[in-house]
């Protein structure tokens, strides 16, 4: 008898998306994707205790309806999976959706028309010959590219001709030739991981023998052999392992291999056997497929998740197992969910959009009064235009037709100044901006990544940058939703204390620590302590009714669970230690508590368990087992004692427990029990319920009949298993009740806090129970006394319509009575998952969203994965407020995706919530240095840098632009084309590439100590439009200085346009770069070099052009610079291009100063403190 | 290990650096130090610019024949009319040798786009490439086909007017040697290359060359090919190397022959005497006095408002969260 399982998908089909867009190098590389499946059916299990009071049977009406209906963050996303393929193994399987594969027998397996691919993978996104043409598609995605190219073009229109072929297509050039070396080096790293992959060997059955093969050349339908600790080459259906009865470990999951096949030798299945299993699909917790035998009987057998092994795990605790490949190479479950990072695009990048918009207005205005203005010019010199020598408008020569050269009449003219004008003021839109950003968030990326203060030892996991594009809006979140187990909590569960029979035993005072004594057994994670009366009452309880009342309790603690028991050797013989394996931290709980009270889980397979019951040895069969799931929110077994009886163990959340127990039963045991779940909740702890009842031999044989009918049916397999469920678990007689505690992450209370001061509003959104919830949110701080709670949980629609008007006119109250600010009775929003069932129903959002944004905590408890989605939603299209999600499980991919920033924690649970990330950690703690530190500084620096390269570019074509006035309108340039090309790719792009990475305008400690610093992120204090136009007045009053000083000089003077452009490039360069040095804040050698050695590469630049003889403009700097009046022009120009940002700059700073200036002012006299006193650092140094 | 330390600081992002704060005496000290230098520049290049002694002479219209104002084209283009033309100026200031004679010519763009590009350099350089004419449309080819060295319209419009001085009867002899960049001469205009089919058009834009000179001898095409930058610029003509005293009379001797006439052009001869900064223009010197005081009132203004308006540096009291206690 095996587990049969045919499980629901758990996962909500956002995780199944297929984003088509590119990863990173960092999140792409293969390895991450080996280890990513470390989830396995068990999850489902799991969900049995720790989500099992996840979400009302309401609430999860809820979820399907809100699957059914489109939830705006879901269907927004790209989803190119059809709909069959996207419910995964919910189906059943039918001919013509099945895959047949031929147990060692790969040519038949293989035979067309399956032809299924083999084991080589390959996550390169381009080869070497499309690498070209695909980089280029991918990079014209971009609509400045194709701006940029499309003026290039222009420019080779000969009437149109501005600059030299050459030159013109040289900054695109440029810039995209950077974004190509970066995207080969990141695809040329993805290629050599993936040869290292399918080199790799693998044991893989030819001519029936084992023989090392490369992974790359395994097909579907061999058989492949697997030895501990070796990495899974592909997924496989386990057919026989070391174990006799045939488990096998994968990931520290459970795997069997089915009877049948195990006493088969591996090699004499050939023909003898086929699988017929789904088409891939990502659902990595789902897998239906059929054994079919074809020998002398024809019998099917049912296989589920429990039977394959997938690519990248490896084995462990199991000395060999052989499988049959089912999924190869790309169609691997592994290799299926590998789709890369989520597309996002930052907060900054939109409002930049609509500066670009701006940028390009006045372009289009400074075009047209050039346009305009040649027309006037045109027609003022109609006449003069044939004799001027600088015109010589007739064509003497060559006879085209109006005998005009190039001259088309006014109007042409005025379109082509106007094209022509485009041209040269092209940069106005800056080229390099785009590929600038990219780099720095890239490097920004890579100072996350090695901060050490968001490495997390006990994990050993590094910080994970899954998205390069939203680095910046870390700075500037207003709201933070969070998951709370595992992410607020550990997730390791320690089992706290029972109510058995209505009779508590939760008294502290009775707990006294666990006996080693004479134990043979020893749980690895023991219990700290037991209750004495409990263990007193086990003992000598002999055959009182408590006493046997105790006994059920714990014998269902340990058979009711899906956990592994593994025996490890100890130091010392006598004793040995046991390492319960299983995917649920509850079940580990419970049944190491049982461990604890004398009922040890000694060995499970997949027939029987043994348990030592007080120090003796019994054999519990395993006659079935239902698994958990969302509808009946319990999990069941049904038990053969050594006793012949048949007992029917059940445990789950209490509202689901407690409609299925005997109605006849003493009701004041059931109040009793309520009463303690109540208390158990206040104080934190996860409640689970444990009913039982004895089955008699016609309903058990009743039982058999319906189960074993349904676990092989091959159309909805399902639904009949649960209904089979659902129809044993009934008049139940209930046996008590556990309290588990699940502890708070390290400075979670802290990081809340530091959140709460930094203006972030911190919202839990928990599948606990309310009391759960709300003591949860005491312990870490999210509530306080002082607040006033708002609760709303109604189970009708018409009390929750009126719970929501009650709490906002109790808002409106409070907000009267406290006008002034510093009397505000700070609010607390509690909300359960049924009451926003309800609001979302029946569009009382706005009223909700009133609440909600009136309150200082938000707290939702009992709510389904969607309805965390839902709710980041409310927030997100009726504010502007950043939203910021994090959480750790396959329950909260969906909030995840939705909030403008997703967090994953890499903890237990999988890694689901990880691949749906943005960014990924290991403590929720992290968040704090994450924002209040990088975050902040990322903005602060990817904001600046944007203004930035707005004014450089600006001040360039303004200065372009003043002499186009002087030279007819006829768009010549004095500064020389190659220096104009250049100018935004080479001579200004370093220095601020370098600021944005480096520069930080405060220090981590002071950011640290005050989180309201925080808020120049969240009030957009370093990008806005006021501070765009500030850019823009200083660059046209820089182009002024630039331009009309040295023109004023130079007015009826020898000079050439060659040596005035050369005045003119240095001049602006120097300017720009001082401009970006006077902002500056903190200079390391690195800024030093990059911004000095920029000044010097430029000079160098235009001497390299002027020593180019065939160049008009031939050595025209080395003669100018020879000139006094070139320096005393230049000191001038830049003195008066600066004054007035130097004046603004010791205004704001001195007289309007912000709280991050105040901040500065105090760490530089705190540094010089430090300086003249080191003891004292020392000492602050070791408090921190 | 050294290494290793300086890696995380590197990647921590902890390298010593220098934190500059503008505090009031920085502030006050870059004004007065701005001021301090600009101030005595200013009067210097003012003082050298007023020791500049510059004599310009429109002669455009004035060398016109008094019956032909009228039609000046006329009287430009036609040949027969005899262009020669005398100027009398009389000296301001005494004169220090060397004098820079100049031209001048208002609204002429030769910075236009269609004149600027017309030129091809690599012809210029090298007597193989003669038939490189590239970029000299519309004075490429005779009608005939064949190239015109040097090419294109810049050459063509070459500068054609000539002075000679006399004071009294001393001839004042202009030295035209080395009025054109030496780098010009010696790499941008070959040794080798002579001027072929130049000027052969039905328009005639300018001056001819003679033929025998190679072009890197024909200073004034190499000065008239660097184009200038504005559309009111002066072209070195030669130079004088007499002193000229307060109130000589010199007698110029000009032939008027190149063609403003058309588009309303200016000509001017300019004599001018020349100091490091060039020549006599008041500008400079006057940026310089006014930034430097507008600095000096920047720095007192300032140090008044520091004493007005005193800040504690890093006080934690204007922290916006200490002014407004509850005020998030």
């Amino acid at each position: 008898m095996d587990v049969p399982a045919k499980l629901p998908d758990p996962v909500p089909s956002p995780i199944l998306r297929h984003s088509p867009s590119s990863g990173s190098a960092m999140s792409r590389s293969l390895r991450s994707v080996v280890d990513m499946p470390s989830v396995t059916f068990a999850a489902d299990m799991r969900s049995d205790s720790t989500r099992g009071a996840e979400s009302t049977a309401s609430s999860f009406e809820s979820f399907r309806r809100a699957g059914s209906r489109p939830v705006p963050g879901v269907a927004r996303l790209p989803t190119r999976r059809s709909a069959s393929e996207r419910a995964g193994s919910q189906r059943d399987l039918r001919d013509e959706d099945a895959r047949f594969v031929y147990i060692n027998d790969a040519a038949r397996t293989n035979a067309p028309p399956a032809r299924f691919p083999d084991n080589s993978v390959r996550t390169t996104k381009y080869s070497v010959l499309t690498f070209i043409p695909r980089n280029l598609y991918e990079q014209f995605h971009r609509v400045a590219y194709v701006y940029f190219l499309i003026l290039a073009a222009l420019n080779q229109v000969p009437q149109l001709g501005v600059f030299s072929p050459v030159a013109s297509v040289l900054p695109l050039a440029f810039v995209l030739g950077v974004t190509a070396v970066k995207d080969a080096y990141e695809d040329w790293r993805r290629h050599r991981s993936d040869k290292n992959e399918n080199n790799r060997t693998a044991s893989v059955m030819v001519d029936g023998v084992f023989r090392p093969k490369p992974w790359s050349d395994i097909h579907v339908g061999e058989l492949v052999r697997v030895v501990a600790n070796e990495t899974l080459p592909c997924d496989m259906v386990l057919v026989s392992t070391s174990d006799p009865t045939g488990v096998a470990y994968s990931n520290l999951k459970t795997r069997y291999a089915k009877q049948e096949t195990l006493t088969t030798p591996p090699e004499q299945l050939a023909g003898a056997a086929v699988i017929r299993c789904e088409r891939p699909n990502r659902n990595i917790y789902g897998f239906t497929a059929n054994l079919e035998l074809e020998g002398g009987e024809s019998r099917r057998i049912p296989l589920g998740p429990s039977n394959i092994v997938l690519r990248g795990c490896e084995l462990k605790n199991t000395a060999w197992a052989v499988g049959v490949v089912v999924y190869a190479g790309r169609e691997t479950k592994a290799m299926l969910n590998n789709a890369g990072a989520p597309s996002k695009r930052s907060r900054l990048e939109t409002q930049m959009n609509r500066e670009t918009l701006f940028l390009s207005a006045i372009l289009v205005a400074l075009c047209s009064v050039v346009a305009a203005l040649s027309g006037v010019w045109l027609r003022n010199h109609e006449h003069d235009l044939e004799l001027a020598q600088f015109f010589h408008k007739k064509d003497y020569v060559s006879d085209d037709g109006n005998g005009n050269y190039n001259y088309y009449g006014i109007a042409a003219q005025i379109v082509f100044a106007f094209l022509m004008a485009v041209i040269v003021f092209q940069i106005m839109i800056p080229i390099s901006l785009y590929i600038s950003m990219e780099l720095v968030r890239l490097g920004q990326a890579y100072f996350m990544i090695r901060d050490t203060n968001l490495y997390d030892a006990s994990s050993d996991t590094r910080f994970q940058c899954r998205s390069l594009n939203i680095n910046e809006d870390l700075g500037q979140v207003r709201c933070v939703f969070s998951d709370k187990t595992g992410t607020l909590t550990q997730n390791k569960m320690e089992f706290r204390c029972a109510s058995i029979e209505g009779v508590d035993y939760s008294d502290i005072a009775r707990q006294q620590p666990v006996g080693e004594g004479d134990r043979i057994w020893v749980p690895k994670k023991m219990p700290v302590s037991v209750d004495r009366e409990i263990v007193e009452l086990l003992r000598n309880g002999g055959e009182t009714e408590q006493g046997r009342h105790a006994r059920e309790f714990f014998l269902a603690l340990a058979t009711c669970n899906t956990i592994v028991p593994l025996i490890l050797d100890g130091p010392d013989p006598k004793r040995k230690i046991i390492d319960y394996q299983g995917e649920s931290p509850d079940e580990q709980a419970l049944v190491s508590a049982a461990a604890a009270y004398g009922f040890v889980l000694v060995e499970r397979t997949s027939g029987h368990i043994v348990i030592d019951v007080l120090g003796e040895k019994q054999r519990f069969d395993v006659l079935g087992l239902h698994e958990f799931d969302s509808d009946r929110k319990r999990m069941s077994v049904i038990i053969g004692c050594p006793d012949k009886t048949v007992k029917l163990f059940v445990k789950g959340a209490d509202n689901s427990m407690f409609g299925v127990i005997d109605k006849t039963m003493n009701p004041d045991v059931v109040r009793a029990t309520e009463k303690h779940l109540h208390a158990y909740s206040s104080l934190g702890l996860r409640t689970l319920v444990i009913g039982m009842r004895e089955l008699s031999q016609e309903e058990f044989q009743e039982w058999q009949m319906a189960y074993e009918k349904a676990s092989t049916a091959l159309l909805g397999r399902g639904g009949l298993l649960r209904g089979v469920a659902a129809n044993i678990e009934r008049n139940l007689r209930l046996l008590g009740a556990s309290g588990i505690e699940d502890k708070l992450q390290d400075g979670v209370p802290e990081a809340i806090e530091k959140l709460r001061q930094a203006g972030i509003k911190v919202w839990v959104l928990t599948g606990d129970k309310q009391e759960t919830a709300i003591s949860i949110g005491f312990s870490c701080k999210l509530l306080t006394r002082e607040m006033t709670q708002i609760v709303i949980n109604s189970n009708s629609r018409d009390s929750c319509r009126k719970s929501l008007d009650d709490a906002i006119s109790m808002v409106n109250k409070l907000r009267s009575l406290s006008t002034d600010s510093q009397a505000r009775v700070p609010l607390a929003l509690v909300i359960d998952g049924n009451s926003l069932v309800y609001i979302f129903d029946t569009d009382h959002e706005d009223k909700l969203f009133e609440v909600a944004i009136a309150c200082d905590v938000v707290l939702c408890c009992r709510v389904a994965p969607l309805q965390k989605a839902g709710i980041v939603d409310l927030i997100k299209k009726r504010t502007s407020d950043m939203t910021l999600a994090i959480g750790d499980g396959a329950n909260d991919v969906s909030m995840i995706q939705m909030a403008d920033v997703g967090i994953g924690i890499s903890g237990q649970e999988g890694r689901q919530a990880v691949m749906a990330s943005d960014f990924a950690m290991g403590q929720f703690r992290f968040l704090v240095p994450l924002l209040l530190v990088h975050g902040h500084w990322n903005y602060q620096r990817m904001g600046y840098m944007i203004l930035y390269n707005f004014y450089r570019n600006a001040t360039f074509v303004f200065v372009l632009f003043w002499y186009v006035l002087h030279t007819g309108f006829t768009l010549t340039t004095a500064i020389t084309e190659w220096s104009s090309v250049l100018y935004s790719v080479i001579y200004t792009a370093v220095p601020t590439i370098v600021v944005a990475i480096l520069d930080k305008d405060l220090g981590r400690r002071t950011l640290l100590k005050y989180p309201q610093l925080y808020g120049a992120g969240q009030r957009e204090e370093s990008y806005n439009l006021r501070l765009f136009i500030f850019f823009m007045i200083d660059s046209i009053w820089q182009s002024l200085a630039v331009f009309f000083i040295p023109y004023l000089a130079y007015r009826k003077s020898t000079i050439d346009s060659a040596s005035l452009g050369d005045l003119w490039t240095l001049a602006v360069v120097i300017l720009v770069n001082i401009h970006l040095a006077m902002d500056v804040i903190r200079w390391n050698w690195i800024t030093h070099a990059a911004i000095w050695g920029s000044i010097v590469a430029t000079l160098i630049c235009v001497m390299v052009i002027d020593s180019i003889p065939i160049l008009p403009g031939f050595w025209a700097i080395y003669k100018v610079m020879g000139t006094g009046l070139f320096w005393a022009l230049l000191l001038a120009v830049i003195v008066v291009g600066m004054v007035p940002h130097f004046v603004a700059k010791a205004i704001r700073e001195h007289f309007l100063p912000n709280d991050i200036q105040i901040a500065r002012e105090m760490e530089k006299s705190q540094d010089s403190h430090d300086v003249t006193h080191p003891e004292v650092q020392m000492n602050t140094m070791a408090r921190a | 290990m050294g290494g290793d330390e300086s890696y995380s600081k590197f990647t921590q992002q902890e390298l010593p650096a220098c934190k500059p704060i503008l505090t009031p005496k920085w502030v006050v000290s870059v004004f007065f130090l701005v001021g301090i230098i600009f101030v005595p520049v200013g009067v210097v290049s003012l003082l050298a610019a007023r020791d500049v002694v510059e004599i310009v002479d429109r002669y455009d219209d004035a060398c016109v024949p008094a019956n032909m104002t009228d039609n000046k084209l006329a009287y430009i283009q036609n040949p027969n009319i005899s262009k020669d033309c005398t100027r009398t100026l009389t000296i301001t200031e005494d004169m220090k040798q060397p004098i820079f004679v100049y031209y001048q010519l208002d609204n002429f763009y030769q910075n236009h786009r269609r004149y600027v590009k017309s030129r091809n350099d690599g012809q210029l350089r090298d007597a193989a490439k003669a038939n490189q004419t590239s970029a000299c449309e519309p004075e490429k080819t005779t009608a005939d086909g064949k190239p015109i060295v040097p090419c294109g319209l810049i050459a063509w419009s070459l500068f054609n007017d000539t002075y000679s001085f006399t004071r009294g009867n001393e001839n004042l002899t202009v030295d035209k040697k080395d009025i054109s960049w030496k780098s010009d001469r010696e790499h941008k205009f070959g040794k080798n290359v002579y001027p072929s089919n130049f000027q052969n058009g039905l328009l005639k834009g300018g001056g001819t060359l003679d033929p025998a000179i190679p072009l890197s001898e024909q200073e004034d095409l190499i000065v008239w090919m660097r184009t200038a930058a504005l559309p009111t610029f002066r072209k070195l003509y030669g130079r004088i190397y007499v002193d000229l005293k307060k109130n000589d009379t010199i007698t110029v001797r000009l032939s008027n022959n190149y063609n403003t006439y058309n588009f309303g052009g200016k000509k001017k001869l300019v004599l001018s005497t020349a100091t490091w900064l060039g020549g006599k223009n008041d500008f400079l010197g006057f940026a310089y006095v006014i930034v430097g005081g507008l600095c000096f009132f920047l720095a007192f203004a300032f140090t008044l408002l520091y004493f007005i308006k005193p800040r504690k540096l890093g006080d934690h009291n204007y922290l916006s969260w200490n002014r407004h206690p509850a005020g998030r």
